[in-house]
């Protein structure tokens, strides 16, 4: 078969125009005004990524006066149970503040206090970090606008399929036109990864296949292009699992109903958290409630003020996930009157919310040469989309700094005639297993397998699985274009499956709550385990674990303050009380 | 056995199954487009869907929804400049 080629060189390319991507692209060609940015978008860039729709406020506000870069590398590396990369943390965190100035003047709107103060809420355990954007909506708009301004070359509908390598060297980004059918070769210096989370792993409990949390054309991408091309992961154990309101996708309390007064309620109608802030821990204590005979959870919010309800609404029914009040009709309950059924996610790989994703360091380097990584796909725990943006401008200024030492691109031509044989193959089979159902079975197995509380034996079999999978893809054919562009993000929802599987099969404890709750190690073991899982491609093309020791802190905490997120229970009245 | 059979070759006429040995199955898809507001030539939902799943419908060049893979983001719906979009909640959620 002889596909149509269409060939693009750039200085640096990035693949994905969410908010890592845009940005990591607005600061690489304001730097390089006559250099060739390149922004690769599987989607279109106007509604593409995480925050498509908006979002309502962002976690991670590190504003002085409310809170120290200190007090935030404290609370994130408790919330991780130890595990970070620390540098990497502080780096955000120290770039954080100048970020949210920054968005200001690109004119996101803020809620502010009378005295025109940013107006900082506690969600977290332990500080003040999250700022309402109630205006949230504009923010991909303009992203969008910035891109054209700045003369960035943005490419809609193209997905990357794999990186482009010279040896180790990641030298550009081979893919296809969802539309058109074309291979598209870009040949670059560097390559920013900027795909998203792994959001398409487990299956919604409705069955709906993209009823996920996460936008659903964030398949896992990144982290299967980074894994091929040589590149480490981490922390892919550590899922991301998240309160959602049930069979709905979006969330419910924390961050928009907390600081207004909502609470996470049982059946009873009983607090029994301490913290709606999302952690493992926090999970751990919600998986408990739901599967007692407290079970299920609710968000209330009938005991607030009528207009704080209608304020809440405002918020909830316009950014993020706006078909949120047309799913509360279509039930037939409101936020005034009813108490609002809640459940959990299901699992997916993001370190935006949790801290699974490609190693990189405090630079935004990924383990390969050439290769960046920022957002949701990259390893910075509990990131958010303001993590998203700094990284993007953090990978973009020191991936400026490498294009500018390194020699010129050689790409060796077996790769392209070999990528192009794989990725067109399901064209030649249209009669061959239909892609939603080869995605069906991948993502069931993940949920009977892999969803916590795991266990050795269950994810072995599901590993086996996987494994198998690896010869159905084989099978699966595709009749369009658009059609292939499903079959090869279900080639990603199996990679990260088998990641997924293999990481929490080596770590042999318990941690972060219900994200690694083994049942066959119910226990945290520091002695064992106080070191990062890794995951890479061997030279034979297998997918192996290796650790590497968490480095010494720049923010030392003491032994007491590591456990600070394990009591998040509201502790039960004593018996005397009771009796009382 | 002969009327048989021909129940057998309607069932198969009508079923659309003769040379393409597939199940049809219908499903109750969330985007609505009222196509007396949709413009033709118009496109803007169809670059708004994050996951692709709209397109022009060749027989009326209207936009439809082309493929069962909706996330209710209501993208399109809200970038429609003539108000032609509805998004349902998917069947399976309602």
């Amino acid at each position: 078969m002889n596909f149509k080629v269409t060939e693009m060189d750039a200085d640096i390319v990035v693949v994905g125009g969410g908010s890592a991507g845009s940005t990591a692209a607005i600061t690489a060609q304001q730097a390089l005004p006559k250099g060739r940015v390149l922004l690769l978008e599987k989607a279109h860039i106007k509604r593409s990524g995480a925050i498509a729709i908006g979002m309502d406020g962002l976690n991670n506000a590190i504003i002085p006066g409310h809170a120290t870069v200190e007090q935030y590398v404290k609370e994130i590396t408790m919330a991780n149970d130890g595990i970070v990369n620390q540098r990497a943390v502080l780096e955000y965190a120290t770039n954080s503040y100048s970020m949210i100035q920054q968005l200001d003047e690109w004119g996101v709107k803020f809620q502010k206090t009378e005295t025109g103060d940013f107006d900082v809420k506690k969600v977290h355990h332990k500080g003040s970090y999250v700022l309402p954007m109630p205006e949230g909506y504009d923010l991909k708009k303009i992203l969008t606008r910035l891109l054209r301004r700045a003369g960035v070359n943005v490419v809609n509908r193209v997905m990357a399929t794999r990186l482009l390598m010279d040896g180790p060297r990641v030298v550009g980004v081979l893919g296809f036109d969802t539309r058109e059918g074309d291979f598209v070769v870009i040949r670059a210096k560097a390559v920013i990864l900027c795909c998203g989370a792994s959001g398409r792993l487990g299956l919604p409990a409705s069955g709906y296949l993209y009823g996920t949390y996460e936008n659903p054309a964030n398949a896992g991408d990144g982290y299967s292009l980074a894994y091929h091309a040589g590149a480490e992961l981490t922390g892919i154990e550590c899922f991301q699992i998240n309160p959602l309101i049930k069979d709905y996708n979006g969330p419910a309390c924390a961050y928009v109903t907390g600081p207004l007064g909502g609470h996470t309620v049982n059946a009873k109608g009983h607090r029994f958290i301490e913290s709606d802030y999302w952690s493992g821990h926090m999970m751990l204590e919600f998986h408990r409630e739901l599967h007692s005979e407290n079970g299920p959870v609710f968000l209330k919010l009938n005991h607030l003020a009528p207009e704080t309800i209608t304020e809440i609404e405002r918020v909830l029914h316009k950014t993020e996930r706006p078909s949120r009040g047309r799913f509360h009709e279509s039930r037939g309950h409101n936020y005034q009157d009813d108490w609002i059924e809640m459940h959990i996610s299901e699992i997916g790989l993001c370190s935006g919310h949790s801290a699974s994703g490609v190693w990189v360091n405090e630079r935004g380097e990924t383990t390969a040469p050439g290769l960046y990584a920022a957002g949701d796909m990259a390893c910075v725990p509990h990131n958010y989309l303001l993590g998203a943006l700094t990284y993007g401008k953090i990978c973009a200024q020191n991936a400026l700094s490498y294009i500018r030492e390194v020699g010129p691109v050689e790409a060796d031509a077996d790769q392209l005639e070999g990528e192009q044989r794989r990725l067109f193959g399901p064209l030649s089979r249209p009669n061959g297993i239909p892609h939603h159902q080869f995605e069906y079975k991948v993502r069931r197995l993940v949920n009977d397998y892999l969803q916590p509380p795991k266990s050795q034996h269950r994810m072995e079999a599901g590993l086996n699985h996987f494994m198998h999978a690896l010869d159905e893809l084989e099978e699966v054919g595709a009749t369009s274009p658009h059609e292939l562009m499903r079959v090869m993000e279900g080639h990603f929802i199996r990679d990260c499956a088998e990641m997924a599987a293999r990481a929490s099969l080596y770590r042999k404890e318990s941690r972060w709550g219900l994200y690694h709750y083994r049942q066959d190690y119910p226990e945290l073991d520091d002695q064992n385990w106080f070191l990062h899982v890794n995951l890479k491609k061997d030279e034979q093309g297998n997918m192996t674990t290796l650790t590497r020791p968490v480095e010494p802190y720049v923010v030392p905490l003491e032994q007491s303050e590591l456990r600070g997120y394990h009591a998040l229970r509201i502790p039960r009245p004593s018996a005397s009380v009771a009796t009382a | 056995m002969s009327e048989s059979n021909d129940r057998e070759r309607i069932k198969a006429a009508q079923g659309k199954t003769v040379d393409r040995a597939q199940t049809t199955r219908r499903f109750d898809v969330p985007v609505v487009v009222d196509e007396k507001k949709c413009v033709t030539g118009c496109r803007i939902c169809i670059d708004s869907c994050p996951v692709d799943c709209l397109a022009v419908d060749p027989r009326t060049q209207k936009s439809h929804m082309a493929f069962d893979e909706c996330w209710y983001c209501l993208a399109c719906e809200l970038d429609c400049p003539k108000d032609a979009i509805t998004v349902k909640i998917p069947f399976l959620l309602r």
